[in-house]
């Protein structure tokens, strides 16, 4: 992997550096999003509240994060 | 598919799904599969020996893809993210190696990665062309090295000899 600091790397000239950038990113998001979400059911916000926050259907985050709390 | 996959291998196959459970991996990749062919010391360790391969080295490497290929640093640097300060803050708020935890399988299966796929139908091929009635394991690690993917990389970068492991696996296989 380059040393060299990869500025603008999700909009830059090379689509490989790009996508990886882009992937990374999702991977981030993915992991974050199941960590608050979990919080946010504990402290008992329902499935449409979660939904709202995050601009999604309920459907879509039942579907995602269901079947834990 | 797996009615036809020796006990051997369909082992290898659900170790390699244990394997990317342990890691906290979201699918398994033809690394783990690599990783639990390995482990098992049997003919796939024996082939990749028996041509000139360290096999040691390629279960480390193999084994030390699958910890890494987690959340990329260098990549979310570049977007100016320090992961390690997300990582602390989600220590703090979540407990520590939350954001690991986090990137596990929601639900108990843990799906196939395309390259898993595809070496496992090229393994299938490999056995019609070899006319052997089970998948084995030397099929298997036949399979990976004709695909795309992680686990075939890494046996590449060892220097593996791809011709010779077809005639390892051959000879192998037909004395099976």
């Amino acid at each position: 992997m380059s040393q060299q600091p990869l500025v603008d790397s999700a909009s830059g000239d090379d689509p490989a550096t790009g996508l990886r950038a882009v992937h990374a990113l999702r991977e981030l998001a993915d992991r974050l999003e199941t960590l608050q979400v979990a919080r946010a059911r504990e402290l008992g916000w329902s499935w449409q509240e979660v939904a709202d926050a995050l601009g999604v259907s309920r459907q879509a985050v039942h579907k995602k994060h269901g079947r834990r709390t | 598919m797996f009615e036809r996959f020796a006990k051997q291998a369909r082992a290898a196959v659900v170790g390699a799904e244990q394997i990317a459970r342990d890691a906290g991996s979201r699918s398994v990749d033809t690394r783990h599969v690599l990783v639990a062919l390995l482990d098992e010391r049997g003919a796939a360790y024996e082939a990749l020996r028996e041509c000139g391969a360290d096999a040691e080295a390629i279960s480390a490497r193999a084994r030390a893809g699958v910890r890494a290929a987690g959340l990329d640093g260098d990549a979310l640097a570049g977007l100016g993210i320090d992961l390690d300060a997300v990582r602390r803050h989600t220590d703090a708020i979540f407990g520590r190696g939350a954001l690991e935890r986090a990137g596990r399988a929601p639900r108990g299966h843990i799906p196939l990665s395309p390259d898993a796929k595809q070496a496992l139908e090229l393994a299938l091929r490999e056995a019609v062309r070899l006319r052997q009635k089970t998948i084995q394991e030397g099929h298997l690690l036949l399979g990976i090295v004709r695909g795309d993917g992680p686990g075939r990389e890494l046996l590449v970068a060892a220097g593996l000899d791809t011709a010779a492991l077809r005639a390892v696996v051959e000879a192998q296989t037909r004395a099976a």
